[in-house]
């Protein structure tokens, strides 16, 4: 689970324009076009720089540690016949060379590797949260150690031998690209070859989308055969550098980011830290409420009712039974509206129905709605408090949401269990459009289900109908 | 008197308005929130302010802010505080420099008319009113335990009433005790916890609550 409480939002489109010409001419111009975009340009520059650094790295450190151990071997050997033979000292070396690449292949790759993390978010926008970072032992042996035990620099020098291949396809894609240097050839042929027509000169080298092939090129028609193979290289480029770098990313976000289990870590921490905040939200909406709500209708009641007494002839007082009347009647009045008050607040708290499951509170909750509501329950196992509690609250809320802005006419609520799976969907004909992204209430919910690994799913599109799914672990 | 009041919930200010009116006294002004309370006391200029602590727009010390400033700004005019609970911190801040003209209050003590107007009014005449719960929490941290541990049960409970700021008719008619008992009370607690014998019942209260004051 990835991608715990992420809305997700499905909005159905225009229809695609069916058959003829028109769409096959405007695929043909999107594809005319695709080369000169901000897209390819920046896949091509991502091709260009992911590709040399590999290559250089990948081909520069193994030849520092060789280098090295040839050194020692040269070294050796300039000691003359005192010192041990020469295959000792070079396989001392290269048992060092072995033992160094070991130790230091983790942390470099994790250092390349976040390179290459960086330079995909810069370039083409894909952000992928960098894995935890290594605990570093406290001696030199465990810090060493460290270097081994790092399974996330072990998967960054997965990523760097997987992407070797891809490396290839997309320094390809780069050299494609360069055939906008054959659509010059006509413009400086003339400048250059306008020699006395008994000059022999050699043909001028074009480039071919095969690497190792140049074309020649001897007389000016000829260039334009230059200028069609560069056009055709720089056309299908950005296509090549698509197809290597849609391979790339897949390859970033599966071996460059925090692993699975650091991802889970990651959103458990960030789940449990949205419910002790929403906790703490609660419990000072509950103060708030008690305090602006019941409290003071108490405190009023009983200023009414010490007036009252007064009235009465309490302590001496004239009798004014009138007066009297009339503040026991306000008394009375707030005593009620107090009570009001402490219910809703205690049925907010915990709608007391739901004690005797599901589907009690939300018939209930469907009688109490303004718009009319089908509901169907299929729920033979019965979920946790927990479960059940935060399957409450969110038909609640999607109801009172469907009551202010979709002006529907009919609410169809669903609850129903698949395996372990508890399935809420709340569907309106209204006019649909609910954006959870604007700050609705919609986002809210999602983070209140994503604290027990659920899902909230809108489906809204503008003009309706809007269907918002609910899917919650049985169990929590 | 002329009081001002200040408070955020309707029902509240409708009730404190009639209370005070049904007893002769007048009320210039009402307000919710503590903006409106300076207003309100620069223009009036009442004998007293009765201001809730917890008002918008934070909903948390604004009303308190706004009595520190009355009770720097205004000198005149008395300015009960009154919530629904008692913070230490607060009390500690109300009475700083000195405890005339200054109390300090739950709201339940509404409920008991007469006694609301009377530590009012005291207020309203430069007196202090704290509330027995403020008091008690005094009491509580004093730094003194070994002073307050002499006293008798009887003498903590005048004690108690003094340092709520009542006068020793208050304090005869709460106790149901003859002034001068309470008088003789009033002598041997100075005497026991060695405090200087002070005139006036501001001086006292003061006196009491610096020996309190953790």
């Amino acid at each position: 689970m990835g991608s715990t409480g992420r809305v997700t939002t499905v909005t159905t489109g225009s229809p695609l324009p069916s058959g003829g010409g028109a769409p096959f001419a405007a695929l043909v111009g999107a594809a005319l076009r695709e080369p000169f975009g901000r897209r390819a340009r920046h896949e091509l520059l991502f091709c260009l720089v992911g590709g040399v650094q590999l290559w250089l790295c990948l081909l520069g450190v193994p030849a520092v540690v060789f280098g090295l151990a040839w050194l020692s071997v040269m070294l050796g050997q300039a000691h003359g016949g005192s010192l041990p033979p020469v295959s000792i000292a070079a396989a001392a070396a290269g048992t060092i060379a072995v033992a160094l690449l070991l130790v230091l292949a983790a942390p470099c790759a994790r250092r390349l590797g976040a390179a290459h993390r960086r330079l995909a978010a810069r370039l083409l926008g894909d952000t992928v949260p960098a894995p935890p970072p290594v605990r570093p032992g406290r001696s030199l042996v465990g810090r060493l150690g460290a270097g081994l035990r790092d399974a996330a620099g072990w998967r960054a020098m997965a990523y760097l031998l997987l992407k070797l291949p891809v490396a290839v396809f997309e320094l390809y894609a780069v050299f494609l690209a360069a055939g906008v240097i054959n659509l010059t050839y006509p413009f400086w042929w003339g400048m250059f070859r306008n020699h006395p027509p008994e000059v022999q000169l050699r043909p001028v080298l074009a480039l071919t989308p095969f690497p190792g092939r140049v074309l020649h090129v001897g007389t000016f028609p000829g260039t334009f055969l230059a200028v069609a193979v560069g056009a055709a290289m720089v056309l299908v480029a950005p296509w090549v550098s698509r197809a290597a770098v849609s391979a790339d990313r897949w390859l970033i976000r599966g071996l460059l980011g925090p692993g699975r289990l650091a991802q889970r870590v990651r959103d458990l921490e960030a789940t449990r830290a949205r419910a002790v905040d929403d906790s703490a939200a609660l419990l000072r909406q509950v103060e708030r409420d008690l305090h602006d709500g019941a409290q003071v209708r108490l405190a009023a009641l009983a200023m009414n009712l010490g007036m009252a007494k007064e009235k009465l002839g309490d302590d001496g007082d004239p009798l004014d039974l009138r007066q009297a009347r009339h503040l026991v009647d306000a008394a009375h009045h707030g005593a009620k509206g107090a009570l009001i008050e402490l219910r809703d607040l205690a049925r907010g708290i915990h709608p007391p129905v739901l004690d005797n499951g599901l589907a009690d509170a939300l018939a209930t909750l469907a009688a109490g709605s303004a718009i009319p509501v089908e509901l169907t329950t299929d729920v033979p196992v019965r979920p946790t408090p927990a479960i059940e509690t935060i399957a409450y609250f969110c038909a609640a809320e999607l109801l009172a949401n469907a009551a202010k802005h979709s002006h529907a006419n009919k609410i169809t609520i669903g609850v129903a269990s698949r395996e372990a799976v508890l399935l809420l969907t709340v569907t309106d004909d209204g006019a649909g459009g609910a954006d959870p992204d604007r700050g609705s209430g919609l986002s809210g919910l999602a983070h209140r289900v994503s604290t027990v690994d659920g899902r909230l799913d809108v489906a809204s599109p503008p003009g309706g109908p809007t269907r918002i799914t609910v899917e919650l672990p049985l169990r929590a | 008197m002329r009081v001002v009041i200040a408070e955020d919930a309707a029902v509240m200010r409708e009730g404190l308005i009639r209370l005070l009116t049904d007893r002769g006294h007048q009320v210039p002004a009402a307000v919710a929130d503590a903006e409106a309370l300076l207003a309100a006391v620069a223009e009036h200029r009442p004998d007293a302010a009765v201001v809730d602590i917890r008002m918008p727009p934070t909903h948390t010390d604004e009303g308190l802010r706004a009595a520190l400033e009355l009770r720097r700004d205004h000198p005149g005019t008395g300015v009960l505080v009154f919530s629904q609970y008692i913070e230490t911190r607060y009390a500690a801040q109300l009475l700083e420099e000195n405890a005339g003209g200054v109390g300090y209050l739950l709201k339940d003590r509404v409920a008991d008319v007469a006694e609301f107007v009377d530590a009012l009014a005291r207020v309203a005449a430069g007196g202090t009113a704290l509330d027995p719960e403020v008091v008690g929490q005094l009491l509580r941290a004093s730094r003194h335990p070994d002073g307050l541990a002499a006293l008798t049960p009887r003498e903590r409970d005048v004690l108690t009433l003094m340092a709520e700021g009542r006068s020793n008719a208050g304090i005869a008619g709460a106790l149901v005790v003859t002034a001068g008992v309470v008088e003789k009370h009033v002598a041997s607690i100075f005497g026991k916890l060695e405090l200087p014998p002070s005139e006036g019942d501001n001086r006292r209260v003061l006196a009491v609550l610096r020996y309190l004051r953790p």
